[in-house]
C-alpha cells in the first residue's frame, strides 16, 4: 500500500505494557497491527522482550515438587492439541475497500458497517478473548471531522489509510496515534482522500458536545 | 531425580542455546532436562509474581517448558536469546490463562519473519551482545528504578496500584519507569 515508514508510534509505555502483557486485549491488536508495519517498533518490542528474558533469567529460582520434571517427560511425546482459535469467517466483503484484513485480525469477528454520523461509519471488531472490549474499525469522509471528544483512558488510533491531523499532530498510514486521558482533541480528515483506522479505547470514551453524547451509545466506547 | 535447581550453577546464555538446538535437532532429552532445571524454577517465580498461587505456577511453569520442546524447532538464535524466548512463550501462556483463550495479539512469530534466512554466527552473536546489553543496563539501574520496571514486567497492576505499593504518587511511577525505559534503550542504541 505505501512505503512510507511510520512517523508516529506508541509511547514507550505502551509497548513495555504490550511485552509484558498487560495492555488490554483490544489497545494489543492496535499496537500489533501497527507493529506488523513498523521496523522500528518492532525493533523496541525486542529490547523490552530481552529485557522481560534478562529478568526471568535473574529470578530467585522456586523449589519444584520432586516429581515436576519426571511429570514433564512422561509428557513430551503427547500429541501436541490444535490450537482452539481459528480464523473468523471468510468475509464476503472486504474489509475496507481496498484495504486487506490485518493478520493480527484474523481471529476476530467484524460487524456490517454502521452510520454513526453523517460523515462517520464504524464497524465492529469483535476481540475473541475479550467481547467487552472496544476496537473499531472508522470510516471518515475526506476533509470531515470527528466529534470532539476526550477519554477516560488512552485511545489508540492506527491509521490504514488516508490521512487526519489534529491539535497533536498528523497522521498517515501506518501512523499510531496515543491520545491520554486528559487530552481533548478532534481529529479532522485530510481533504483528498477518506480516512480508514482502528481505534480501541484503554476506558470510555467522553464526548464534549450534546450531538457527541447522543452518538456515544451507538460508538460503544 | 531432584528438580531443585538451587545450588546448581546457572547456565549461561551459550549454554542455554546449545541445549533448545540440541532438542531441535534431536529431541534430546537430557537436554530438555538441563533446560528444565535452570528455567522451570525460575518460570515458577515469575508466575508466582504475576500473582498466581504456587502450584499453579507450578503448572504453568511445566506448560511453558512443554511448550519450549515442541517449539524448539522454531527457536531462532539471530533474533532473540534463549531466556527471552523462554520468557515470550510464558508471558503468552499467561495471557492465555487471563483470557482463557489462546493469544492474539502476540504471535510468536511476525509475518515478516516468515521467509527464513540462513542465520549467520554474526546474527547470532548480535543478538546474544544485545541480551548482554540488557542484562548490563538492567544492573547498572538504582534500585527505585528497578523495583518499578520488575512490577511492570511482572505483574498487571496498573500504575496507580504500583504507586500504593510502593507509596509513591503515580507520576512518580511513570517518571522512574520512563526513566529506566530510556536508559535501557540508550544503552541498547549505543554500540559498544
Amino acid at each position: 500500500m505505501t512505503l512510507r515508514h511510520p512517523q508516529h508510534h506508541p509511547s514507550d509505555e505502551t509497548l513495555l505494557r504490550f511485552v509484558s502483557g498487560s495492555l488490554p486485549a483490544a489497545a494489543a491488536l492496535v499496537v500489533s497491527v501497527h507493529r506488523d508495519g513498523c521496523p522500528i517498533c518492532r525493533e523496541t518490542i525486542g529490547h523490552f522482550e530481552a529485557t522481560g528474558g534478562a529478568l526471568l533469567d535473574a529470578v530467585e529460582p522456586a523449589a519444584l515438587s520432586d516429581s515436576a520434571l519426571d511429570d514433564v517427560l512422561a509428557r513430551l511425546d503427547e500429541v501436541e492439541p490444535a490450537p482452539s482459535l481459528q480464523p473468523a469467517q471468510a468475509y464476503r466483503e472486504p474489509f475496507a475497500p481496498g484495504l486487506p484484513l490485518p493478520s493480527a485480525l484474523r481471529h476476530c469477528e467484524i460487524g456490517n458497517w454502521q452510520r454513526v454520523t453523517p460523515s462517520l461509519r464504524i464497524r465492529r471488531i469483535r476481540v475473541p478473548d475479550a467481547p467487552e472490549e472496544r476496537l473499531l474499525l472508522m470510516h471518515i469522509g475526506a476533509g470531515r471531522r470527528m466529534p470532539e471528544h476526550g477519554h477516560t483512558g488512552t485511545e489508540f488510533t492506527h491509521v490504514l489509510s488516508g490521512r487526519f491531523y489534529d491539535h497533536l499532530g498528523r497522521y498517515g498510514p501506518g501512523d499510531l496515534e496515543e491520545a491520554d486521558a486528559d487530552i481533548e482533541h478532534q481529529p479532522i480528515v485530510e481533504p483528498d482522500e477518506d480516512c480508514y483506522c482502528l481505534a480501541a479505547v484503554d476506558g470510555r470514551m467522553r464526548l464534549k458536545s450534546r450531538i457527541g453524547r447522543m452518538v456515544q451509545p451507538l460508538f460503544g466506547f | 531425580m531432584s528438580t531443585m535447581a538451587m545450588g546448581d550453577d546457572p547456565l549461561q546464555p551459550e549454554q542455554q542455546r546449545h541445549l533448545v538446538e540440541a532438542i531441535a535437532e534431536r529431541s534430546d532429552r537430557e537436554a530438555f532436562a538441563a533446560l528444565f532445571r535452570h528455567f522451570a524454577p525460575r518460570l515458577k517465580t515469575f508466575f508466582i509474581r504475576t500473582g498466581m498461587r504456587a502450584n499453579h505456577a507450578e503448572e504453568l511453569a511445566q506448560e511453558t517448558m512443554l511448550k519450549v520442546w515442541r517449539k524448539a524447532a522454531s527457536f531462532d538464535a539471530g533474533k532473540a536469546g534463549v531466556s527471552t524466548w523462554i520468557y515470550t512463550i510464558a508471558r503468552n501462556l499467561r495471557i492465555d490463562q487471563l483470557r482463557r483463550e489462546p493469544p492474539v495479539a502476540l504471535p510468536d512469530e511476525d509475518p515478516s519473519d516468515i521467509a527464513e534466512l540462513p542465520l549467520s554466527a554474526e546474527d547470532i552473536l548480535l543478538a546474544a551482545e544485545r541480551e548482554q546489553l540488557v542484562r548490563t543496563a538492567l544492573q547498572s539501574l538504582p534500585s527505585e528504578q528497578a523495583d518499578v520496571v520488575r512490577l511492570s514486567y511482572f505483574s498487571d497492576k496498573p500504575h496507580s496500584e504500583i504507586a500504593a505499593e510502593l507509596g509513591i504518587p503515580i507520576g512518580t511511577v511513570k517518571s522512574r519507569l520512563r526513566y529506566a525505559v530510556t536508559r535501557l534503550r540508550s544503552s541498547l542504541d549505543k554500540p559498544q
